[in-house]
């Protein structure tokens, strides 16, 4: 590991400086799910002409590759409390686990028009009273299920 | 052809900075949940904060986006059934796998295996609700006319 975590008060900034980037250049929503929206859409019709939504996310998967080169990558191994709970033929668990999860923040940030950054970062600094109702409801919900699992492991 | 590329840039610089502010780590985000640590709160209040600060002032000061030839007008939505709904949803899936859309890109780019999961169930998910023909809910382009017009108020 060749990197510390960034402060807070400098990250936090850049990544509320990109949402302001995203509205001043082109009137964009800054979206994760958008992009990845993006993406499904345009290759399951077998087309690569994606829109702006669709390279911003390619972007933060290069973003990642990036970091690994630079920066020497993750300073974690294993997945969290999934590879420490799962063990030997147990952890079939985690794939199922992870694609489930998937599934239900895909569908579910597409149902409320954005995840953490299209409703908690975007839709918040735009002052919109849906994307706050959102951010408040899947931090709750995420907290608790977060409280359930270690009352459970 | 600009605005891909500043997109790509942007997106660039975000998924960085979500690997440098660790957000990468399933255990920095369950952490966070569990609130051992502050970091989470304050990194994502000040970037809202930070946001919150610069529409503001693009609100003031400029009428128009710089790349391209449009309005800057974006709307405030009226919390509905579906926002709740699908943000109940979403944090099940947030705090059983500790990431999100952005961070499940960015373990993909620095090579995490199990995030290959992850990001399958993600898409299948947003196929499934593209799928399902419901309207889109993050458009490339916010050209719906605003309840609250964000252009031609209080200039400057």
């Amino acid at each position: 590991m060749l990197h510390h975590q960034l402060a807070w008060f400098v990250a936090g900034p850049i990544m509320g400086l990109c949402v302001v980037a995203c509205r001043a250049l082109f009137n964009g929503r800054l979206g994760v799910t958008g992009g990845f929206s993006e993406l499904i859409s345009k290759l399951s019709h077998g087309s690569l002409s994606f829109d702006w939504r669709g390279w911003f996310a390619i972007g933060i998967f290069a973003g990642g590759a990036v970091f690994l080169v630079l920066w020497g990558g993750p300073d974690f191994h294993g997945y969290g409390w999934m590879t420490r709970t799962f063990h030997g033929s147990a952890q079939i668990w985690i794939p199922i686990l992870l694609v489930a999860s998937g599934g239900l923040i895909g569908f579910g940030a597409k149902l409320a028009g954005g995840c953490t950054s299209g409703n908690g970062l975007s839709g918040n600094a735009a002052l919109s009273p849906a994307s706050l109702a959102a951010t408040a409801t899947f931090f709750a919900t995420a907290i608790v299920v977060s409280f359930l699992i270690k009352a459970v492991i | 052809m600009r605005v891909r590329i500043a997109a790509l840039g942007i997106g660039l610089v975000f998924g960085i900075t979500i690997c440098w502010s660790g957000m990468s780590s399933p255990d920095v985000i369950r952490g966070a949940l569990l609130f051992e640590h502050s970091y989470l709160f304050l990194f994502f209040a000040s970037a809202v904060a930070t946001a919150a600060l610069g529409l503001a002032l693009l609100r003031r000061r400029e009428r128009r986006a710089l790349l391209i030839d449009t309005p800057l007008v974006w709307t405030r939505e009226v919390p509905a059934r579906r926002h709740i709904v699908g943000a109940l949803l979403f944090g099940i899936g947030w705090g059983v796998a500790d990431a999100c859309p952005a961070p499940i890109a960015t373990q993909i780019g620095q090579g995490i295996g199990w995030a290959v999961f992850t990001l399958a169930g993600t898409l299948a998910g947003v196929y499934l609700f593209l799928h399902r023909s419901l309207p889109e809910t993050e458009p490339a382009l916010d050209v719906k006319p605003s309840r609250t017009p964000s252009t031609g108020m209080a200039g400057g």
